[in-house]
């Protein structure tokens, strides 16, 4: 079995029980290796579920019934509730999901996948303030040094390792303007 | 109540900043609406924010609001666009309508600034001179300009120099290093070199060089160098698709607006709707417009010019709206462009992030009138433009390779392996106008306050696809000149019809039977009443608009103010009553 979701921030729409799924499949769409963090320890359902209760709160029906549609579609396959299963039958679910939502655009399973898929890749990728990119597992994985007040020539040229230049966050930029720290 | 005014204008964008900047430093009175904020600098201090500005969109008009529908053809029935703002929450905001708001789509553009060529002025006549009177497609409304580059080269000058350009000037027949050797003629270089360059720019330039082709960089509306009291640039890399937090982009919010309001005659009100344009009872002259406060109070303002500066579609919609069409030219002729994207995976770090978009150069050896001969029969051709900077990890998730499976270890290991090693091209080449593919009322859908939506019918055709498809074959040489591991380009048919290059729905031409404007964007039927913009566009060429638009902003603005009778000095008694 998957290893099991740590509530560790408040939820503001999911349950705790939604919010284990997704987390399961968030895992699955950018999953964790040793040494490597993945969407569920960047905090990627903490995103989702802060999101879904303000900017995104319009699709707030839309996961609502896309975790049913989810569970059914997990029913289709193997017993047992999504974040029950073991990796590997996640793996398999989400596989089939995935390619349902290339073959068949007017599946709601499918399309719902789309969304939190794209979901996650904003909370993996986007400044922890909201909620996901935890210690910034997401831009260290790729290389981008966060929110930059700006670069220098020398940081510009082709030969430069940007690997050093330490990672800023939209709150540590606020620093620079005198604001909220 | 009704309130008088020498002048209104409606939207404070790129073209309606720089009239309310020229027409208040000439004394006018000037009310000047728009239904997005007025902007401080505090609003983008920080600004660093791919969630904020990028995927919500922040200063974009929302569909949700401002609703567009879209159709491919007369057969079909229009829905609202689903890529602005997604019906599902999961596209990308920006190939819908500009930011609103004061700087309109200045405030988040990539500041790319190029002059039309020559050619672009007479592509009807240089097509037919170079393939034929037959060559066009069938169809085709195609028409040369009523004025051409030299009518508007000392305007295009005053954009340079006013607004701020930088870039490497080709004057008087010399192509300095890194200038652009087709470059139409100029009176003088730009005022301020280019910005720092990108470090993925380098292996373009060098592989294009070798292919005996002629890279420039390209010119950009963004101080290389302190200019007019504003900084230069520090290359933040969150430029396309966000304000700028230390005011080196140019956008009239930071140039021409103040400007306008330190002279103490420009009433702008911010979150001022205009519902429609009202006219005397004859219909021939314009005496205002109507419009809803900021407390959603209905209010009508009076002024003998009127002057629509809402963007080319906006601008459409007003006149529509208000019975403007007598002739049934509104809406039609619309051309944009296809960006026919193309990346690539270098072996070399291309660091994306770093500086501007365009930090970057181009090359013009396709471009227009210099398409190579071809078997695809393609008429004109397009810059093939190098992009190297702004990328967030976002946005290149968003261009990630199609190939590759998006979940699971294989959409991590790639973006991991992948991000800092992109390079991106694009070419932009137009679609000739069709009777086909035009803009009009909705029948059905309308916004919150009841007014119909625009409607677009356009469809790619087969010149539109055939073009990227030739422009792709070159970007792929370069490509693999450049030594790329891999690389992959846009459908040819892509799935945006509207790409915030929207232009000729309200042409200019001397006919008043087959065009909406004159050259100075009056409207024929209607005295006082002016529509200004990429609107006016007859043909379009591969280069970006707004420069374009802002050197008809400054053309027109004087002919404004000489027909009124003001030419600088200030001029109180034009204020009516
Ligand atoms: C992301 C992006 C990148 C771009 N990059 C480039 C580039 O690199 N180079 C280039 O040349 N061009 C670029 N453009 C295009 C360029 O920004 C536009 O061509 C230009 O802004 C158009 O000028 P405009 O004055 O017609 O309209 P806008 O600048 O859009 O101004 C219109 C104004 O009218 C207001 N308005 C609209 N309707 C109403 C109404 N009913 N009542 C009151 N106010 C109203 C709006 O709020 C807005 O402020 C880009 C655009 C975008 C969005
Ligand atoms: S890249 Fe330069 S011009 Fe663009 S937003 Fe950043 S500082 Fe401003």
């Amino acid at each position: 079995m998957a290893s099991k979701f740590v509530l560790d921030f408040p939820l503001m729409f999911l349950n705790r029980e939604e919010a284990a799924v997704i987390d399961a499949l968030v895992g699955q769409i950018i999953p964790s290796e040793p040494g490597s963090p993945g969407a569920r320890e960047a905090g990627v359902t903490e995103y989702i579920d802060k999101a879904l209760a303000g900017f995104l709160r319009e699709l707030q029906p839309v996961y609502r019934s896309g975790l049913i549609a989810l569970a059914e579609f997990t029913a289709g396959i193997t017993e047992g509730r999504f974040h029950d299963l073991a990796d590997g039958q996640q793996e398999e679910v989400v596989r089939q999901l995935a390619e349902l939502s290339e073959r068949d655009p007017s599946d709601f399973a499918g399309q719902f996948f789309r969304i939190v898929r794209e979901h996650t890749v904003q909370g993996f990728f986007g400044d922890p303030a909201y909620g996901g990119n935890r210690e910034l597992v997401g831009w260290e994985l790729v290389g981008f040094p966060g929110a930059q007040w700006g670069y220098t020539a020398t940081q510009m040229a082709p030969d430069f390792n940007t690997r050093t230049i330490p990672m800023l966050t939209i709150k540590d930029l606020y620093s620079r303007i005198g604001g909220a720290q | 109540m009704s309130e008088n005014f020498d002048a209104i204008i409606v939207g404070m964008g790129s073209t309606g900043g720089i009239l309310a900047e020229q027409l208040t430093k000439a004394g006018l009175k000037v009310l000047g609406l728009d239904k997005g904020q007025d902007y401080t600098e505090e609003d983008f201090a920080i600004k660093q924010d791919e969630i904020r500005y990028y995927q919500r969109g922040a200063i974009v008009a929302g569909v949700n609001v401002d609703p567009v529908t879209w159709r491919a053809s007369d057969k079909d029935t229009a829905r609202i666009l689903p890529w602005s703002a997604g019906a599902l929450g999961n596209d990308e905001p920006l190939y819908g309508l500009p930011s609103i708001g004061t700087g309109g789509g200045t405030l988040h553009w990539g500041a790319a600034a190029y002059r039309f060529r020559e050619a672009d002025f007479r592509m009807k006549s240089a097509i037919a001179e170079r393939f034929g009177a037959d060559a066009l497609p069938e169809g085709s409304t195609l028409a040369d300009w009523p004025i051409r580059y030299g009518d508007l080269e000392p305007y295009y000058d005053r954009v340079e120099y006013e607004q701020g350009i930088s870039g490497l000037g080709n004057t008087g027949g010399v192509t300095p290093e890194g200038g652009n050797p087709f470059e139409p003629p100029r009176s003088r270089d730009y005022p301020m070199p280019p910005v720092t360059q990108g470090p993925g720019d380098v292996p373009f330039v060098a592989a294009t060089k070798r292919m005996g082709l002629h890279p420039f960089r390209q010119p950009l509306a963004i101080n290389s160098q302190e200019y007019k009291g504003r900084p230069a640039c520090v290359n933040c890399g969150f430029c396309h698709g966000y304000p700028c937090h230390v005011k080196a982009k140019s956008t009239t919010q930071v140039t021409s607006v103040p400007a306008a309001k330190a002279t103490g005659n420009l009433d702008l009100r911010p979150l001022s709707r205009v519902l429609r344009i009202n006219r005397t009872t004859d219909g021939k002259r314009a005496t205002g417009v109507s419009y809803l406060d900021s407390t959603g109070t209905y209010r009508e303002a009076t002024a003998d010019t009127v002057i629509l500066t809402a963007y080319s579609l906006e601008n459409v919609r007003l006149l529509l709206l208000s019975d403007i069409n007598s002739n049934g030219q509104v809406g039609q002729h619309f051309m944009t462009h296809n960006f026919g994207w193309f990346t690539s995976i270098l072996p070399e770090p291309t660091n994306p992030f770093l500086g501007t978009f365009n930090a970057s150069s181009a090359v013009d050896d396709f471009t227009s009138e210099l398409v190579p001969n071809n078997d695809l029969g393609v008429l004109w051709g397009s810059p093939i433009i190098s992009v190297v900077g702004d990328l967030q990890p976002i946005e290149a998730y968003h261009n990630m390779d199609p190939r590759t499976r998006k979940w699971g270890l294989d959409l991590k290991h790639w973006l991991r392996d992948n991000y800092t090693h992109m390079h991106r091209m694009y070419s932009q080449t137009t679609n000739f106008p069709y009777a086909r593919h035009y803009a009009d009322l909705d029948p059905t859908i309308k916004d919150r306050w009841g007014q119909p939506a625009l409607r677009i019918t356009h469809d790619w055709d087969d010149h539109d696809a055939n073009s990227v498809t030739l422009m792709g074959r070159y970007k792929e040489k370069i490509a693999r000149e450049m030594g790329a591991k891999d690389y992959w380009m846009d459908s040819p048919r892509p799935p945006y019809h509207l790409s915030t290059h929207d232009v000729g729905v309200h042409r200019m031409g001397e006919d008043p039977t087959k065009s909406v404007t004159d050259i100075y964007g009056q409207v024929h039927e209607c005295e006082g009443l002016y529509a200004i913009g990429g609107g006016q566009f007859v043909s379009y060429g591969g280069y970006n608009p707004n420069q374009t638009i802002q050197a008809l902003a400054y053309f027109s603005a004087e002919h404004l103010l000489k027909k009124l009778g003001v030419d600088g000095a200030h001029m109180g008694v034009l204020r009516a009553s």
